[in-house]
């Protein structure tokens, strides 16, 4: 049974699942009703794997072999070796992607995770009405990466859009903010940081999961409010921001609506948004140079691993998982 | 079923996948023709465009009862993609409309078919010379689906709020000092144009011109580097006059109709444009006209663009004479004309045009006004932009963000433009 306090819902000790908590014993052979637990679980799985294996395998079989050819599409692909890969390292463009995406991924994860954090606590509160903020919040999450949004924000940071309008109260003027290759990345940053709502969501789930009676014994020891978030709160929910960081650090590394439709698919001004799923992009479908793209792709994956597995390695250090 | 283990699992998952790829590869074979036996016909444009086919394609149905159609639509960004990834499939519908960047990219993909007497195909209304310029290199495999040339439009409204006339002999000079006077000195802060030269079409008439050409007839870029920078040249002047629309407030080298469309007296454009464009500023009537040209501009310099349409290279020979009979359908038949109007361009066919004419809009009457007036000049042969050069118009942006954002002089943008295109086309 799970026991709930009566006005947060949060859970409090002995609750199954709760932090601290370890599943008894070691790994027991599974009974049957385990077994039937673990059948549909295998159905649940079922359609995922018929679509990686049928639709998603195939093509990134297909894309490894194309890194190492000259394929443009229209005639059978050449092998040539490494060539694709030592060209990206002559390639103007292959490194303003690289920087820009790199830039956007250390600059707009952090600042979503803070801002998605910062509203999680605040909704903790047991507010009236939370289900509803929480709905509210969660939306720019599933517009986030579309068309319609993006467009919004060609108009939202034009030149005579609702941003320099408010700046202008304060004698501020300034042209497109799209066109300014000094600021047209920091407004796709804005962007990714808006659609806070998922990391939010999860967030609240776990501040939920931490045991409320650690926050009345630091009270009666004194602590304050923030004495009390810098020492639980934190501590218990790393193991949330870890998985939100990662989640939100793959999902950065390949964003690509957002540019494309805020540039028009160029990446510009001069580059400024090039991301590097968009280069790749270009060079796929504008320039027929799929085996170059396909060896980017097969690079951005690399990247992406190494980082995770980067992340993971460092987490040790920082991740409290409650029960070591 | 409670017996089920991770290994069978994972085999009954793969034969599953299996399935569904086989029954996917199963569905893109090189076979051309729609699933259940209809042709696939393709085409870009916007919802109105779009409409407008479907219905056209219902009245070809009910013409021809024995032929059924799947139509393919797409955004003109959106189509190219997905013919892009048609092409490599090998699965093109058996007759689409070609974008301008592609005819030579599409027929060294091999995807045209030889319409060389074709079974069903109908060019009585065309003379011989008409049919002998749709050829490309001698070979009959693409057909114009419309035509349309480089234009200057100018809002009627404006020139008349300020009491102004544009110069009855407009050359690109007298047309700059018109512009930045016009600009300077009307009530309403409006500019003469907006900053234009990513335009590919008035690009190619100021190339032509100067004896220069876009493309050359052996698939090289024929824009030299003076005229490139020429032609930017001439822009820059206008944009630092205060006579363009700035970058920034037409949010960049590219806009969108409707940012500038009641900010500017003259923009430059396709002839077809204006049946569209002027839709979206109801309050405004437009007019155009003959791109500007100086007196000793090359003979020749005029130049009718055949956008075109062609027959899938995959059509099975049995199914030839139903996907040509849809072809001589879009080329020839009055009913669809006065469907589908004249946004894409005006027909090849004079006749069908003739026969139109007293149905069309005030705004189509302008474009078979100057439509007419084109074909009737000299014009020497134009050529299409070889595979590789798809780009050329993303490279030019680019070069043009340089200069406006001050990176990069004139000349060496031009340089650097010409440098870029030579390597894609030598690339491809």
């Amino acid at each position: 049974m799970t026991l709930t306090s009566k006005d947060t819902g949060r859970r409090v000790r002995g609750a199954p699942g709760a932090a601290g908590s370890k599943p008894p014993g070691g790994r027991a052979k599974p009974s049957g009703g385990t077994r039937g637990q673990g059948l549909v679980a295998h159905i649940f799985l079922l359609p995922w794997m018929i679509g990686m294996i049928g639709v998603t395998a195939g093509p990134l079989i297909a894309s490894a072999v194309l890194a190492f050819t000259d394929y443009d599409l229209l005639s059978p692909p050449q092998f040539i070796g490494l060539d694709n890969f030592v060209r990206m390292a002559g390639d103007e463009r292959f490194w303003a992607a690289v920087r820009v995406t790199l830039v956007y991924v250390l600059v707009s994860v952090p600042l979503q995770l803070g801002f998605a954090l910062f509203l999680a606590v605040v909704l903790d509160k047991g507010l009236r009405g939370l289900s509803l903020y929480r709905s509210a919040f969660y939306l720019p999450s599933l517009l986030g990466g579309s068309v319609a949004i993006a467009i919004l924000w060609r108009q939202i940071f034009g030149e005579n859009g609702l941003v320099n309008h408010v700046l202008g109260w304060f004698g501020i003027e300034l042209g497109s903010w799209l066109q300014d290759p000094s600021l047209a990345l920091s407004t796709l940053v804005v962007l990714n940081v808006w659609t806070f709502g998922s990391p939010m969501v999860i967030f609240l789930a776990g501040l939920r999961q931490i045991p409320e009676e650690l926050y009345e014994a630091s009270m009666i020891d004194g602590a304050g409010r923030v004495r009390r978030f810098v020492s639980i709160t934190i501590p218990l929910l790393t193991p949330i921001i870890f998985l939100n960081l990662i989640l939100q650090m793959i999902s950065a590394f390949q964003a690509f609506t957002q540019a494309h439709v805020v540039s028009g698919g160029s990446g510009g001004p001069l580059d400024s948004t090039l991301f590097y799923t968009l280069y790749i992009y270009q060079r796929g479908f504008v320039n027929f140079d799929m085996g170059y793209a396909s060896a980017m792709a097969w690079v951005l994956l690399l990247v992406i691993a190494a980082a995770t597995a980067a992340n993971f390695i460092v987490s040790r250090r920082w991740v409290y998982y409650g029960d070591e | 079923m409670s017996d089920l283990t991770r290994r069978s699992f994972l085999t009954w998952t793969g034969v599953g996948a299996l399935s569904v790829a086989a029954m996917s590869l199963a569905g893109c074979g090189p076979s051309a023709s729609g699933g259940d036996g209809s042709l696939r016909f393709a085409w870009w444009g916007g919802s109105d465009r779009q409409r407008a086919y479907l219905e056209a394609l219902d009245a070809f149905t009910a013409e021809h009862p024995e032929i059924q159609v799947a139509p393919e639509f797409g955004d003109y960004d959106a189509y190219q993609e997905r013919m892009t990834t048609q092409m490599a499939a090998r699965d093109v519908p058996d007759v689409f409309w070609i974008p301008s960047p592609a005819v030579l990219t599409y027929r060294e993909a091999g995807l045209y078919r030889d319409l060389e007497g074709a079974p069903g195909l109908d060019l009585s209304a065309f003379t011989e010379e008409q049919v002998e310029s749709f050829r490309l290199a001698g070979t009959l495999d693409t057909l114009p689906k419309s035509i349309f040339s480089p234009v200057l439009r100018y809002n009627t409204n404006f020139l008349e709020d300020e009491g102004v006339t544009l110069p009855d002999q407009l050359d690109w000079d007298n047309l700059a000092e018109f512009l930045v006077d016009y600009s300077a000195n009307n009530a309403d802060g409006r500019k003469g144009t907006a900053y234009g030269p990513y335009h590919d079409m008035p690009f190619e008439s100021f190339l032509r011109q100067r004896g220069e050409d876009l493309w050359t007839e052996d698939g090289t870029l024929g824009a030299s580097v003076d005229g490139v920078a020429a032609w930017i040249d001439w822009w820059e002047k206008l944009r630092r006059a205060g006579a363009t629309t700035s970058v920034s407030e037409q949010d960049g080298i590219e806009p969108a109709w409707s940012q500038v469309g009641d900010k500017v007296l003259v923009t430059f454009a396709n002839s077809n444009h204006i049946v569209d464009d002027a839709q979206a500023f109801p309050d405004y009537v437009f007019d155009q006209r003959d791109v500007p040209a100086a007196e000793d501009a090359a003979a020749g310099y005029h130049f009718t663009y055949y956008s075109r349409f062609a027959m899938y290279s995959g059509v099975p020979d049995d199914r030839v004479e139903a996907a040509a009979t849809l072809m001589s359908f879009n080329l020839n038949s009055p009913e669809l004309l006065s469907l589908v109007g004249l946004s894409a361009g005006a027909p090849p066919n004079t006749e069908l045009l003739d026969q139109y004419e007293p149905d069309a809009t005030p705004d189509e009457q302008k474009v078979i006004a100057i439509t007419r007036e084109i074909n009737e000049t000299e014009q020497r042969p134009r050529f299409e932009a070889p595979a590789g050069s798809g780009s050329w118009r993303d490279l030019m942006i680019r070069e043009l963000e340089e200069v406006t954002l001050g990176e990069k002089t004139v000349p060496d943008a031009a340089a650097s433009f010409v440098e870029a295109v030579e390597g894609e086309i030598a690339g491809a």
